[in-house]
């Protein structure tokens, strides 16, 4: 029992140095994707399609926030994306007062975040070259298509929802 | 099979040659963002220990043997190798207790075998639902979450259907 228990928590430390290496690599790595800007030349790119999934959203302020969120989302620039994602919950909080439908448009931001959209799953790849995987990155083009289909599923699911809940 | 090998390396490739492009002090943005990936990992660690500990002790107690024996119907019926239950079924509510349990898996059955690869797939292609949404609700005063929850679990569901379908 208390073998166990030991045993567990040496797993945890040897598994910290191979999880330490991917999360140092990636995420100076990361820095320089932010230096270049790329989340903020995604907004510009994508940024008009947002407006068709949360058409509640009228301030150009609350449109930006949940685009730089969604793409820093994407980057897998966590530490970025958080901040970003509550300000803009903060600034559609502030537009429901004088528009209820607002409230589609939050719900629709949480499942976008919650049904992850991050391109390159970093923290698997150290995990699976640590495990001595033959072939580490064999999981990233799958991984990409299940990370679509679950945001698909989830964004056409809470549109469904919009929708039954304006004709009720 | 899907063949990502070239992906990243083409990546970070590319990620290299705009920054010298545009002359950015790149060794001084790496140091920067790998000192915050430091401090990551040392947060991460005390979670992640006790992750691992309860983890051992259900392994050692037949608890985990017991949980993957009665979700093997469910698990067969969504196509999904019986072992990812426990992944499958803690991936939504906590990081660090399904990393842990991902790495368990890689090591017991191979990071290349049909469980390594469908387990690798559950955790990248899934988010920690219930802490996010917790996160993202947690400075605003009206903190309904309406349908949020159940759309997103729905759309993990169908990525974990089909991280079974492609392996």
């Amino acid at each position: 029992m208390l073998e166990a228990a030991l045993q567990g928590t040496a797993e945890a430390i040897a598994l910290i140095v191979n999880l330490g290496a991917g999360y140092l690599f990636f995420c100076g790595m990361l820095e320089i994707v932010q230096a270049l800007n790329v989340p903020m030349a995604l907004v510009k790119r994508f940024g008009g399609g947002l407006k068709r999934l949360m058409p509640g959203i009228r301030s150009q302020q609350t449109l930006n926030a949940v685009a730089l969120n969604l793409s820093a989302n994407m980057l897998g620039l966590g530490n970025a994306a958080t901040p970003m994602g509550m300000e803009a919950m903060r600034l559609m909080e502030a537009e429901r007062q004088s528009r209820p439908e607002v409230a589609h448009d939050m719900y629709m931001l949480l499942v976008l975040n919650a049904t992850s959209i991050q391109l390159l799953p970093t923290t698997v790849l150290a995990l699976r070259v640590a495990a001595g995987s033959a072939a580490p990155n064999a999981v990233i083009l799958p991984t990409l298509l299940c990370t679509a289909v679950s945001t698909a599923c989830g964004a056409l699911l809470a549109a469904a929802m919009r929708k039954a809940a304006r004709h009720a | 099979m899907l063949d990502s090998s070239a992906i990243l390396p083409v990546l970070l490739l590319l990620l290299l040659a705009f920054g010298a492009l545009r002359r950015l002090p790149m060794l001084d943005l790496f140091l920067a963002g790998a000192k915050h990936g430091l401090r990551v990992a040392v947060e991460v660690l005390p979670n992640l220990a006790a992750m691992m500990c309860a983890i051992s002790l259900m392994r050692a107690s037949g608890l985990m043997d017991a949980l993957c024996t009665a979700c093997a119907p469910v698990m067969q019926f969504l196509g999904l190798p019986a072992q990812v239950a426990p992944l499958a079924f803690l991936r939504p509510i906590s990081g660090s207790a399904s990393l842990a349990l991902l790495e368990e898996l890689l090591n017991a059955y191979g990071p290349d075998s049909r469980v390594g690869l469908v387990a690798s797939v559950i955790m990248g292609s899934s988010e920690t639902v219930f802490y996010t949404v917790c996160v993202y609700m947690s400075g605003l005063q009206h903190r309904k979450t309406g349908y949020a929850v159940p759309c997103a679990l729905a759309g993990a569901l169908a990525s974990m259907w089909l991280a079974g379908v492609l392996f």
